[in-house]
């Protein structure tokens, strides 16, 4: 896709076009018409004779004979461009050079873009913009395909046969929805609480903001679907904060009719505290089983910048019990941090409510942050875990220990 | 993909155009290859001259190549052509291809070219510090000092951090030359480097220890040496300034210690404000400590032993001064374990002062509290670089205080022959008829925690 800029310089140097072909022919006629008469000359190609020599600078004229007409061109646009325009330019220039840059930005975008502290920062955003751009494109290009490939079958489907007869009306997807909504509205009586916490905008950049709600959205939907939901309750909630706008970013009109308890109150105010249960992968509490009786509550904060115990710090001030889930007890961990995000949090506590299986539950946590399960004692676990760094440290370890007996003969020996 | 050697007719670019995968990307793939190899310039002009020919275009990403190739070689009438073309084509230029033009002019007879493309460049954006740095070293090589200067405070002033190479620079050129305004600015560049806590490597030293000793008039003489545990030169047997803070430093720090450090954003991260408070009026009832413990990391120094067993012998041998000692720990250190021996507890906390902080506080910050509350005299120790904490610290400044400070106060060793901590400054420092600036043996940057042991010391006759 060309923007119309490009394009219309594209028509402008057209007009350059019958030159280069013309200079081109002349070159495409020379050579043949040797191969015949001097192709012995040719094959040691070194000694080319001056007419046939390439116009290395050839170049540069075909460059400015397109100039004169953009130059005039140029001379009746304004010169000095606003800020805002200047920028777009930049941009466009970047893109030109090869740079992750979105081929088309919107004025807030570009707003955003100069407000950038710093020149990284603004390397980024770009980069974010054309990775989205991209990802967009492709699945416009996918949807295409599909419709094309679904339009062709429905083609042939007319052409073969009339529609089969099934006893029930297809009306599935807003049949289940009347099923989940009704489920969610007995959990909004009957079921057990579950509080997402939303006090932590000012601890979040507005990126994170728009994941957190992205995650949460993705949360309530699994909620929604399961066999016997949460009753959620979004705690602290301010109207118009960023949170806010972000859900009805995501929901739009259905925001207003969402099964789930929305306030500005704090959790303290609406449950006993001895009942609450503030889960963060600080706490050095570690879960052991699912308490049906107990209101567990998930800290609504993506973290990218490893600002460890906020969460345990508001657990905390309010006195509140803690838990972490018990990840190193059950997997042998590898890489990555131990805080999950929202909707994975969310799968394991449905889980864990159903079946009280930890082992299932914690299929959730992302594959690439566990080597495996362990369903042994911890002693044994830590051996597997020292056996694995010696491996994978080898000849180091060895190492290590000469140099050690070497340093400390005696006490080496001793031991 | 390997460039040709000598410059191809048009159908021999088609082609190799035609054998290459990715027919799409060939020229730009070509001009790197060409770039990688430094190939001569004509080739690439016949590729132009082909693609110019073909398309009646060419794009700019691959005239950015060309001109990256140009600049490789020096060629300068090809960089203005270039400069022209893009110049009638584009309505403005990106950054890359600003400092190709600029880093290939600057270094011709058209240098001042470069410098009205270095104004160019600032109304779009600000210039990179490596835009900045061609322009000086050209203007300075052309003994124009005044405007190198000028762009060298701009540059500065814009928060950009000039290399070494740069300032090595100043000090080469203007070996010799006279001139009392000259001289101010090259005394300012090694002020800038007491004050930014930078070292020079060997050979900017040497730039520096010649630069002196050209002076005209006033006999500088420089020598080599390192300086004594005392912190007196042996040399011209001054002594060097002493690594305490001032009075107003020692203030600023040890607030920014408890607002930023221990307070943070939330007092609850790191302790409670019950437990702040506790620890506080602890402190202040037993002031002041000689020596302040971090029980904990002393702990582990030896893994063979118990803990409190290393911790015992820790604060035995430092008793021994009869020295008051705080030890900080938490709270689990009490319960009775394979690890923590009750009976050896109790015996130590005959020997020192114990403050024992809850299991999920951070001690380290008392640590710092506690020793900053005592004063001047009093040190810590751990093995902890206190990375962390000082990542919280505010701005450079308030950084570079708590590095001093750390110097001058922490104790860390592993096997308790106690490396003294450091009595004087290590900072390039001047009496006004001495100088004494420490330098590093190699250019590599070391660990921000040492700090060399070479000093260059240049004494006035």
């Amino acid at each position: 896709m060309e923007s119309a800029n490009l394009l219309l310089r594209r028509i402008v140097r057209s007009s350059v076009l019958p030159f280069a072909a013309q200079h081109g022919m002349k070159k495409y006629l020379f050579p043949f018409s040797r191969t015949l008469s001097l192709s012995l000359c040719l094959k040691q190609d070194k000694l080319c004779e001056p007419s046939e020599k390439l116009d290395l600078d050839e170049w540069k004229k075909v460059m400015k004979s397109g100039l004169q007409e953009e130059v005039s061109e140029k001379a009746s646009e304004p010169k000095d461009l606003s800020s805002l325009a200047a920028a777009r330019e930049t941009l466009e220039m970047w893109r030109l050079a090869g740079r992750a840059v979105p081929e088309n930005i919107s004025e807030e975008q570009l707003k955003a873009f100069m407000e950038c502290p710093s020149k990284s920062a603004k390397k980024k955003y770009l980069k974010y913009l054309h990775l989205k751009e991209l990802h967009k494109k492709n699945d416009k290009r996918k949807m295409d395909e599909k419709r094309e490939r679904r339009l062709e079958a429905q083609d042939q489907a007319s052409k073969t046969d009339e529609t089969k007869k099934s006893p029930f009306v297809c009306l599935w997807s807003s049949t289940m929805d009347k099923a989940y909504n009704w489920r969610a509205a007995q959990s909004m009586i009957f079921g057990q609480p579950l509080v997402f916490d939303m006090s932590y905008e000012k601890e979040m950049s507005a990126r994170e903001v728009t994941n957190t709600v992205r995650q949460i959205v993705l949360s309530e939907s699994c909620n929604r679907r399961s066999v016997d939901p949460f009753h959620i309750h979004f705690c602290n909630f301010k109207d118009d904060s960023l949170y806010h706008r972000e859900f009805i970013k995501n929901y739009r009109e259905a925001w207003d009719k969402l099964l789930i308890t929305v306030t500005d109150q704090c959790y303290t105010e609406i449950f006993p505290k001895d009942k609450l249960i503030y889960l963060t992968a600080d706490s050095p509490k570690v879960m052991k089983t699912f308490d049906h009786n107990k209101i567990y509550i998930i800290g609504s904060m993506v973290d990218k910048s490893i600002k460890t115990g906020v969460s345990l710090a508001r657990a905390k001030r309010l006195g509140l019990e803690t838990a972490a889930l018990p990840l190193e007890k059950y997997l042998l961990w590898s890489t990555g941090a131990k805080n999950l995000t929202l909707d994975q949090m969310m799968h394991i506590l449905l889980t864990l409510k159903d079946t009280a299986d930890w082992k299932k539950a914690l299929e959730f946590v992302p594959k690439r942050k566990y080597c495996g399960f362990v369903n042994k004692p911890v002693k044994e676990l830590k051996k597997t875990l020292d056996l694995i760094n010696t491996l994978k440290l080898g000849k180091r370890q060895e190492e290590v220990e000469n140099q050690f007996a070497k340093n400390y003969p005696k006490k080496y020996k001793r031991n | 993909v390997q460039p040709p050697e000598k410059p191809l007719q048009a159908e021999e670019w088609n082609k190799l155009r035609e054998d290459f995968q990715f027919p799409e990307i060939f020229e730009e793939v070509m001009l790197n290859a060409m770039i990688r190899c430094n190939s001569p310039i004509d080739v690439a002009k016949s590729l132009l001259t082909h693609l110019a020919k073909r398309n009646g275009d060419i794009p700019y990403n691959v005239l950015v190549k060309y001109l990256t190739l140009c600049v490789q070689q020096g060629q300068v009438s090809e960089i203005c052509d270039v400069y022209d073309i893009m110049k009638g084509r584009f309505k403005i230029l990106e950054s890359g291809a600003y400092s190709l033009l600029i880093k290939g002019l600057s270094n011709s007879n058209q240098w001042k070219m470069a410098l009205t493309l270095l104004e160019e460049v600032k109304k779009i954006m600000s210039p990179s510090r490596k835009c900045y740095e061609s322009c000086i070293k050209a203007a300075s090589r052309h003994q124009e000092m005044k405007l190198a200067f000028e762009l060298y405070n701009e540059m500065l002033a814009k928060e950009l951090v000039p290399t070494l190479d740069l300032l090595q620079s100043f000090f080469d050129i203007s070996r010799g030359t006279k001139g009392a305004e000259l001289q101010k600015e090259l005394f300012g560049i090694l002020l800038y480097l007491r004050e930014n806590q930078i070292y020079p490597h060997k050979t900017f030293m040497r730039s520096i220890k010649l630069w002196f000793e050209s002076l005209p008039g006033r006999k500088w003489r420089g020598r080599l040496t390192h300086i004594k545990d005392s912190g007196q030169c042996p040399v011209c047997s001054h002594q060097l300034e002493d690594s305490n803070l001032t009075e107003e430093e020692y203030s600023h720090l040890s607030e920014r210690i408890l607002r930023d450090v221990i307070h943070g954003t939330d007092t609850f991260r790191k302790t409670s404000p019950k437990e702040l408070e506790a620890f506080q009026t602890f402190v202040e009832n037993r002031l002041p400590f000689d020596i302040v413990i971090d029980g904990l990391n002393v702990s582990h120094i030896k893994s063979r032993k118990m803990q409190c067993e290393n911790l015992f012998d820790a604060v035995n041998c430092l008793a021994k001064e009869n020295a008051r000692l705080l030890v900080l720990g938490r709270k689990h250190m009490l319960v009775n374990s394979s690890n923590w021996k009750r009976e050896i507890m109790k015996e130590m906390q005959n020997k020192a002062e114990f403050f024992f902080a809850e299991n999920i506080s951070e001690d380290d910050a008392f640590l710092l509290y506690a020793t900053l509350r005592s004063g001047k005299h009093c040190r810590f120790v751990t093995r902890d670089f206190l990375r962390d904490h000082k990542a919280c610290l505010p701005d450079s400044l308030t950084r570079h205080l708590f590095r001093k400070w750390q110097r001058g106060h922490q104790i860390s060793s592993s096997v308790f022959s106690q490396q003294p901590a450091f009595r004087y400054d290590c900072v390039v420092q001047t009496t006004g008829d001495t100088w004494h600036i420490p330098y590093k043996d190699v250019f590599e940057e070391k660990y921000s925690y040492q700090v060399p042991r070479k000093w260059l010391c240049i004494q006035q006759k």
